[in-house]
């Protein structure tokens, strides 16, 4: 209620102020699932997006060509309906006259918004995209900043592959929503490419509250591997149901909720060697060229701000701001066409990490680290560059 | 092996969704209201529980006794001083306004508490219980117990006490129970009021079991729907049947055709019996 109210004043504010302020200030369309079910989700996205405006604004802005401009998110709540996510999009260019875009939250909405900002042709920059068919249309305007659900699955695979040879038996667990279908689907891929065995792979609906049978059935196929997808709550469940049931496995991994602090907190001693992987994680140590500089500024700034540790999803917000801002002051105009080909020739170091686009505009520079939660904290175990430990086996 | 876990996994589900679904039913049934709220006031009683536990100590169990008076006042309060305003008005209308007051209530937790799903961790856990091949949590056992033993009280508390046998009366025949001197306004308090102490009572049970968030609202007024139409409205030992039979239909449906069409065959059952039995499993006219 509060945010969807301090989006609309927003909005508000900046029609009221109209075109002679417009020319002082870099406005970035943000469309946001605001209020509704993913309003958990916009919350995390506006902290990123706000936190680079912030820091940017006081340090004076963007230099755009010698004069340094500040700059302005408009936020429009678009209620966890995608339609209304692209109409957004489109109410953003044509009314709000926004300069440039951040894709609207998630794949489908992403891919979605994407053929409105081609139409237009405004630069924009998902940061909640991972799925290759959102980048596979041929557009020329839009950028993500998570690389294919592949290199989630495929490390981690690889090193249970090296480290523990006896893991033969695969149990997958999704729930039946894009992104964890999709990453559920690529572990079973990576899965079988080395020889492991796939005992058991099933999908549970959206708003499944109970998943004691579905683990039943786990049990019994004495996997030595668990595979879970879904978002905070189901994983929650699930892993206190697997100690309610006694299953116990060399290796579980979920995706992707050990990735937040409060999927730790409510498991408590259950997370335990949980295996997990993300886009990034504040474990990663970066020195990057952007506004933020290393990673560990970049959490300083944030902890300051917000009182707590960024996650994946949040410094993915900040870095499409810091992106677009290095991008446009390479092209040293707002053109639009001009700040499009800096994206699409960038190749610099960020806190985020290296950011460099494919030809589909997806990032391909980045290397996702694995994690897993060790003595309650969330422990990098790949890439080598940022490893805090290895991989330990085991969850009971 | 298989097979008995599943049905016991069915069984103690079962008794928690009879208890999120009887003080449900049983507004539905004597007030004609689809209280929306009742999820929200689920939740409510979950996050006393975990407050309760975290920051003061007190087991969940003791914190049903906080928790169903406070309901029982909140609900007390809303039903005097709101719905029996609209009482009479169609049942699209009280809906409208349970509606806009879980919208008030879901959002004021949401202010309070933040989206973040939070998990009461018992120390030391309360652990599995192990009968043959048959895994069991202890929490969800007791859990269990205590909603059907929750729900059988307040079939007796309906059936034996004369304010039970006042909001049976109003439900039968309200004109006839007013011109027998029943307040009907004090009945509809007390029903709605009874409502919300199911909720807060089943709270502190699902806190133990369940992640609390007030997101999570929705599902459980989801879960009261279904339950109530399978074992019919108005009627406790309705409820109790109709979760129970939806905690076995899920569990194998689940075993049979995946996780996946667990939901789907819950409600495929729930048309086939508003197809076939429209008034439930147990449906009837009176109450209780």
């Amino acid at each position: 209620m509060k945010l969807n109210m301090l989006a609309s004043a927003l909005v508000a504010g900046a029609l009221a102020t109209g075109g002679a302020a417009a020319q002082e200030l870099i406005r970035i369309g943000a469309p946001l699932p605001i209020t509704g079910p993913l309003s958990p989700e916009a919350q995390k996205q506006q902290r990123g997006y706000d936190l680079w405006a912030e820091t940017t604004n006081k340090a004076g802005g963007v230099n755009v060509g010698g004069r340094k401009m500040k700059v302005e998110i408009v936020y429009v709540d678009y209620q966890s309906n995608t339609p209304r996510a692209v109409q957004s999009a489109e109410k953003l260019i044509t009314q709000d006259k926004v300069n440039f875009l951040f894709a609207p939250f998630g794949s489908g909405a992403a891919k979605a918004a994407s053929s409105v900002s081609e139409k237009y042709q405004v630069p924009t920059i998902a940061a909640t995209a991972s799925s290759a068919q959102v980048y596979d249309q041929g557009y020329k305007f839009l950028f993500g900043t998570f690389t294919p659900n592949d290199t989630l699955t495929e490390p981690l695979a690889d090193i249970v592959r090296k480290q523990a040879a006896g893991v033969q038996r695969v149990a997958i667990l999704a729930r039946n929503d894009l992104f964890p279908l999709a990453i559920a689907q690529e572990m079973e891929k990576s899965a079988k490419k080395r020889g492991m065995n796939v005992v058991y792979f099933e999908r549970y609906a959206i708003g499944t509250l109970d998943h004691a049978s579905a683990l039943s059935q786990i049990k019994s196929q004495a996997p030595h591997w668990i595979f879970a997808t879904g978002y905070t709550n189901d994983l929650v469940t699930m892993r206190k149901q697997m100690a309610d049931q006694k299953i116990e496995a060399p290796l579980v991994t979920m995706i992707a909720a050990p990735a937040y602090q409060e999927w730790i907190d409510a498991t408590g001693k259950l997370s335990e060697n949980v295996t997990s992987a993300a886009w990034w994680h504040p474990a990663a140590r970066y020195k990057g060229k952007d506004i933020f500089g290393t990673t560990e500024n970049f959490l300083k700034t944030f902890r300051a701000r917000y009182k707590s540790d960024p996650d994946y999803a949040e410094a993915s917000a900040a870095a499409a701001g810091a992106i677009f801002q290095m991008a446009i002051e390479k092209a040293g105009t707002l053109d639009r066409q001009k700040v499009r080909d800096a994206l699409a020739a960038m190749n610099e170091m960020t806190f985020w990490g290296p950011v460099k686009f494919g030809p589909t505009g997806q990032i391909s520079s980045l290397e996702p680290p694995v994690f897993q939660i060790q003595k309650g904290k969330p422990t990098v175990i790949h890439p080598a560059p940022i490893r805090q430990s290895d991989l330990q086996l085991g969850v009971k | 092996m298989l097979t008995l876990q599943i049905l016991a996994n069915g069984l103690v589900l079962g008794g928690l969704y009879a208890c999120i679904a009887a003080g449900f039913s049983l507004v539905w049934g004597v007030l004609n209201v689809i209280n929306i709220l009742h999820g929200s006031f689920i939740v409510l009683g979950g996050y006393l529980a975990f407050f309760g536990y975290v920051k003061l100590g007190i087991h969940p169990f003791a914190s049903i006794l906080i928790a169903t008076p406070l309901l029982f006042a909140l609900g007390y309060a809303i039903q005097r001083a709101l719905i029996n305003r609209m009482i009479a008005a169609p049942v699209l209308l009280t809906l409208t306004l349970t509606f806009g007051l879980d919208l008030m209530l879901s959002n004021a937790m949401l202010a309070a508490f933040t989206a973040d799903f939070r998990k009461l961790i018992l120390e030391p856990p309360l652990g599995v219980a192990t009968l043959g091949p048959v895994v069991m949590p202890v929490d969800r056992l007791v859990a269990m117990i205590l909603a059907l033993g929750l729900t059988g009280l307040l079939y007796l508390v309906l059936s034996r006490s004369r304010i039970g046998r006042a909001v049976v009366a109003v439900r039968m025949d309200r004109e006839a129970a007013a011109l027998m001197g029943v307040n009907v306004k004090s009945v509809y308090a007390v029903t709605f009021g009874l409502g919300a102490l199911m909720a807060g009572a089943s709270g502190p049970l699902l806190a133990m079991i369940f992640p609390i968030s007030p997101l999570t609202g929705p599902v459980y007024l989801g879960k009261a729907f279904v339950i109530c139409v399978l074992g019919g409205l108005g009627s406790v030992p309705g409820a109790m049947i109709g979760g129970l039979a939806l905690g076995i239909v899920e569990s194998f449906g689940t075993l049979w055709f995946g996780p996946e069409h667990a939901t789907t065959l819950s409600f495929v059952l729930l048309i086939a019996i508003l197809l076939l039995r429209p008034e439930g499993l147990l449906g009837r006219k009176g109450y209780a």
